[in-house]
């Protein structure tokens, strides 16, 4: 029998034969082994602990492609595109303060300060339903959160929001 | 021996004591088979049924020599004549029965609804005929009949037989040590795997290992005591201050403190103060102690739980017993933290304020003291009725619950069939017993307690008026009286609690008593003592004339026989309950095997180490169970050090990658109670993702695919046989399909192999397989029909 090792074919990118682009669409494509895949999917494997490593493209039918190992082994143009791309699936912005959390009738309604990728800053008010899955620890020291929108914010940093805001979401972090 | 009879109604006959009950023949069957004429001495083992042939129960004792299999039927009559310990019985026989064991045959048992027989059945008995129904009738003889549950004693017998006719030593294999009756009392056990007497639970020794979970606290506990009496003596103090040194003394022209009004109140103020203080420093510190000390239990708990074997669980008391577990912890919890300090105040504030009223007025002491027995007699018997009351109103309720928990989910049944109706008048039953129970309830509750109210006014009128007389008289004070009545009051608190703490008391210990049983229970599969280590396991199986049984009484394996060459497949087919997933067990040896043995590479897996045994072992199972956790962490189960590469790679080969990724939050999603749901297909594909990740040398597929549908049975199906290649392989499955390709097929019936060979062999054999075979592809032609 085989090892694992001996085995193992992930069908990882051939940096030497990709090509990332954006079309006239605006939709990220790629050029991949003789192949033009106009329309392509990126997914992160490990979303949290290593969002620009292990990347699976995909087509439009869900197929994969091939995974991306490393976004950083990709010129920076073509970087610059696969990270457009993965910021607009993974939209989350950072949550900067919490100034009000209050909970009514099984909801936690949150009014926050945020901040996008582009490190554009506004305020926004959400409501959360049932909290204990939808504040989750994504590690000791960040935390995400689902509102009944289905739009993610994210608190990447426990320690670098600030006293009020700690203790107000302290409540619902198991 | 201390079967049945070596413990019932009192093992130690004749003088014996307790502890010397651990004989294959107690001494008072040796006596009793003396008295027959039985050489005694050459009696090698023996047991103690219940029922005669005819039926009738009796005590009957069961012997087996060299040569004879003797019964005794007769009365047996225990006599305590020293305390409980020592007990004499007298036997006195109806019956006696020898049968010569070449006589005999083999011996067999049958089980019926509640009783079994013990059979022997004279002859060579064919290998396909095992079922004793279908044996000649003139070749068998019945010799006994006894209860269900006595079924593993005479299993044992029965194996004593065995042994002398193979002319082996006669205990081989044969335990002696447990017991179905308290040594000490004789009372049987409730539950006979529960070696636990309610009669002689000493609920004191349970508490004492309770609180030896303390050691670790014993300045804190200490100081807990010291506080709890200054709390005690302050709430004695406080009522002498503040009623007979206040009218006494200060109120008083001739007292000491005269006028000293403020003084007074600022002295009893100051008590109060202490008073207060002492309770937040008890509670703080009963509060910074006894979270730890149910961590200590809880961690005791699940350690014991990680070392006992799957049969503990699977079995119905101990799943009772695990769901309950954390309910105990916290029984305990509360006991401790709500009651025990609670019971040092009430019974040091009775001794200490009885103490006090004496030392001040002997004869209105007693005065009061008087009506305190019939006070606390009072209390029991209204809290027993009220109990009562109480536990039939939450029967019904939760038998309410369940009705409209019925209702609900039932309503298209109860609507198809148009009986709302009745559904309505049933709750309305229910709601009016309900009604008539709370009432009785309420009655009770308004009229009791005022009751008791008016009996404890009537011993302060008592004190009242004597007292009166005494303090017109000169004999005492005006502000004696009065705190001897306050203190009458302060009484009334701890007889009404310690009246009704000793439920709690008792549903505690019984708590902690289970604790303990789980902590203490001895794994059934243990590593051996010099396991022998497999460099290269190569995966070789051979399965040699296994028995075994989940319960006593129904035998699941009957003398099966396999071999398995490493990197081949075995299909295993046949009918639901044949042992097909219990021979998996016994592979990876979850279970032992009652009799015969299975090895691998050809060790007995009772000599190999566990850990590598059950790591070069991969079960793909219907039951799939998926840890709280990300899937990453899922699939690394089996092998924690493995890469990321590695995980996806074999979610790849497992055909889960393509749905892990399209998740949210990918390999990361957390999946278990509360996590992403996924559907049965998912999550099978994680569970042979784990499996591929475990790269185990012998891998068991028991009826992976059985609930799936056609679609995601074919995606499972293509990764399992990636996952096979280069691996022993036994594969379980109802769809004979499924298992065409595999190296060897064997049929299973009622626990022994039936055939053996390819699926072309079987089908030209037109045996159980090709029986199996057509039954099937009939059936799937009807539904391409449909």
């Amino acid at each position: 029998m085989e090892s694992i090792k001996d085995q193992m074919d992930l069908g990882m990118m051939d940096l030497n034969q990709a090509t990332f682009y954006v079309g006239e669409g605006g939709f990220t494509g790629l050029r991949y082994k003789g192949e033009d895949y106009k329309h392509i999917v990126l997914r992160r494997i490990m979303p949290i602990d290593q969002p620009l490593h292990y990347i699976s493209v995909a087509d439009q039918e869900n197929k994969e492609i091939c995974i991306l190992k490393a976004v950083a082994d990709l010129p920076q143009d073509q970087r610059d595109i696969v990270e457009r791309e993965l910021d607009s699936r993974y939209y989350s912005p950072e949550v900067l303060d919490l100034m009000s959390v209050k909970d009514k009738l099984g909801y936690v309604y949150m009014e926050m300060r945020l901040r996008n990728k582009q490190g554009k800053e506004y305020d926004k008010s959400c409501a959360v339903k049932d909290v204990s899955r939808n504040i989750r620890m994504l590690s000791n020291n960040s935390v995400i959160i689902f509102d009944v929108d289905g739009n993610r914010y994210v608190v990447s940093d426990l320690g670098a929001l600030n006293k009020q805001s700690l203790r107000r979401l302290d409540a619902y972090l198991f | 021996m201390n079967e049945k009879g070596g413990t019932r109604r009192g093992s130690p006959r004749e003088g014996e004591e307790v502890s010397q009950i651990k004989e294959p023949v107690p001494g008072y069957m040796k006596t009793a088979f003396q008295a027959n004429g039985v050489a005694a001495d050459k009696l090698i083992y023996a047991i103690h049924t219940d029922l005669t042939l005819e039926g009738d129960f009796s005590d009957v004792y069961v012997a087996v020599d060299n040569t004879h299999l003797h019964i005794l039927y007769g009365l047996e009559e225990v006599v305590k004549v020293e305390g409980a310990r020592r007990i004499v019985a007298q036997y006195t026989t109806h019956k006696a029965e020898a049968y010569p064991l070449i006589d005999i045959g083999e011996l067999k048992t049958e089980k019926l609804l509640s009783t079994c027989r013990l059979i022997s059945v004279v002859g060579e008995t064919s290998e396909d005929n095992d079922d004793t129904s279908k044996d000649d009738n003139a070749r068998k003889k019945l010799l006994m009949i006894f209860s269900l549950g006595l079924m593993g004693y005479v299993d044992r017998l029965i194996k004593v037989v065995k042994n002398i006719r193979e002319g082996v030593d006669p205990m081989r294999e044969v335990i002696v040590e447990d017991t179905l009756f308290c040594p000490k009392c004789a009372t049987r056990y409730p539950e006979p795997d529960r070696k636990l007497c309610p009669k002689c639970t000493d609920k004191m020794s349970i508490f004492f290992r309770l609180l030896s979970f303390f050691r670790f606290y014993t300045g804190k506990v200490a100081a807990v005591f010291v506080v709890v009496l200054a709390i005690t003596g302050l709430s004695i103090l406080a009522p002498y201050v503040g009623t007979r040194m206040f009218v006494d003394e200060v109120l008083s022209p001739d007292g000491q403190w005269y006028r000293m009004v403020g003084t007074i109140v600022l002295f009893f103020m100051g008590i109060r103060l202490l008073n207060t203080g002492f309770e937040m420093l008890q509670g703080v510190v009963v509060g910074k102690i006894m979270p730890w000390i149910i961590y200590d239990l809880q961690m005791r708990i699940f350690e014991a739980m990680q070392r006992l074997s799957v049969g503990f669980y699977t079995s119905k008391r101990t799943g009772a017993l695990m769901n309950r577990v954390s309910r105990d912890a916290r029984n305990i919890y509360w006991f401790f933290v709500d009651g025990l300090p609670f019971i040092i105040i009430n019974v040091a504030t009775f001794i200490g304020v009885f103490i006090v009223m004496l030392l001040m007025e002997w004869r209105l002491a007693l005065i009061c003291i008087s009506i305190i027995p019939a006070l606390w007699l009072m209390y029991r018997l209204i809290m027993h009725v009220y109990r009562r009351y109480h536990h039939k109103f939450w029967v019904i309720n939760s038998q309410m619950n369940n009705m409209v928990s019925d209702a609900v989910n039932g309503q298209r049944v109860i609507k198809a069939f148009a009986r709302e109706g009745e559904e309505a008048n049933r709750f309305a039953n229910l709601g009016s017993k309900q009604v008539e129970v709370d009432v009785a309830r309420n009655n009770l509750g308004f009229t009791a307690f005022p009751a008791i109210g008016m009996f404890r006014f009537l011993g302060q009128v008592v004190v009242t008026v004597v007292g009166g007389m005494m303090v017109i008289n000169g004999e005492i004070s005006l502000g004696m009286l009065l705190v001897f009545l306050s203190y009458l009051q302060m009484l009334a608190g701890p007889i009404n609690f310690l009246a009704t703490v000793s439920n709690w008391w008792a549903r505690c210990m019984d708590a902690a008593q289970r604790v303990f049983e789980v902590v203490d229970a001895h794994a059934d599969i243990v590593e051996p003592e010099n396991p022998i280590h497999l460099p290269e396991m190569k995966g070789e199986i051979a399965v040699r004339d296994v028995w075994f049984q989940y319960d006593p009484a129904t035998p699941v394996l009957k003398g099966m026989s396999l071999d398995v060459p490493a990197g081949q497949t075995l299909g295993i087919v046949g009918k639901t309950g044949a042992g097909k997933s219990t021979l998996a067990n016994l592979i990876a040896r979850l279970y032992d095997v009652n009799e015969g043995s299975v090895h691998v590479d050809g060790v007995d897996v009772k000599q190999l180490s566990l850990t590598e045994l059950r790591t070069n072992i991969g079960i793909v199972s219907q039951e799939i169970y998926l840890f709280i956790g990300s899937i990453i962490e899922n699939i690394r189960y089996a092998r924690p050090e493995a890469t990321l590469e590695e995980v996806i790679w074999a979610a790849k080969m497992a055909s889960a990658h393509d749905f892990i990724v399209t998740l949210p939050d990918g390999y990361e999603t957390r999946v278990g109670a509360g996590g992403q749901e996924l559907s049965g297909g998912e999550r099978q594909r994680l569970s042979i993702a784990r499996t591929i990740i475990q790269n185990p040398k012998i891998l068991i597929l028991d009826e992976a695919t059985a609930a799936m549908d056609t679609e995601t049975e074919s995606k499972i199906q293509t990764a399992l046989n990636k996952l096979q290649t280069g691996r022993t392989t036994i594969a379980i499955a109802h769809r004979l399909s499924t298992l065409k390709d595999a190296d060897m097929l064997a049929v299973i019936n009622e626990g022994k192999v039936v055939e053996t060979g390819t699926h072309e062999d079987l089908m030209r054999k037109k045996g159980e397989y090709h029986k199996l075979y057509s039954i099937q592809m009939e059936g799937l032609k009807v539904i391409s029909m449909d």
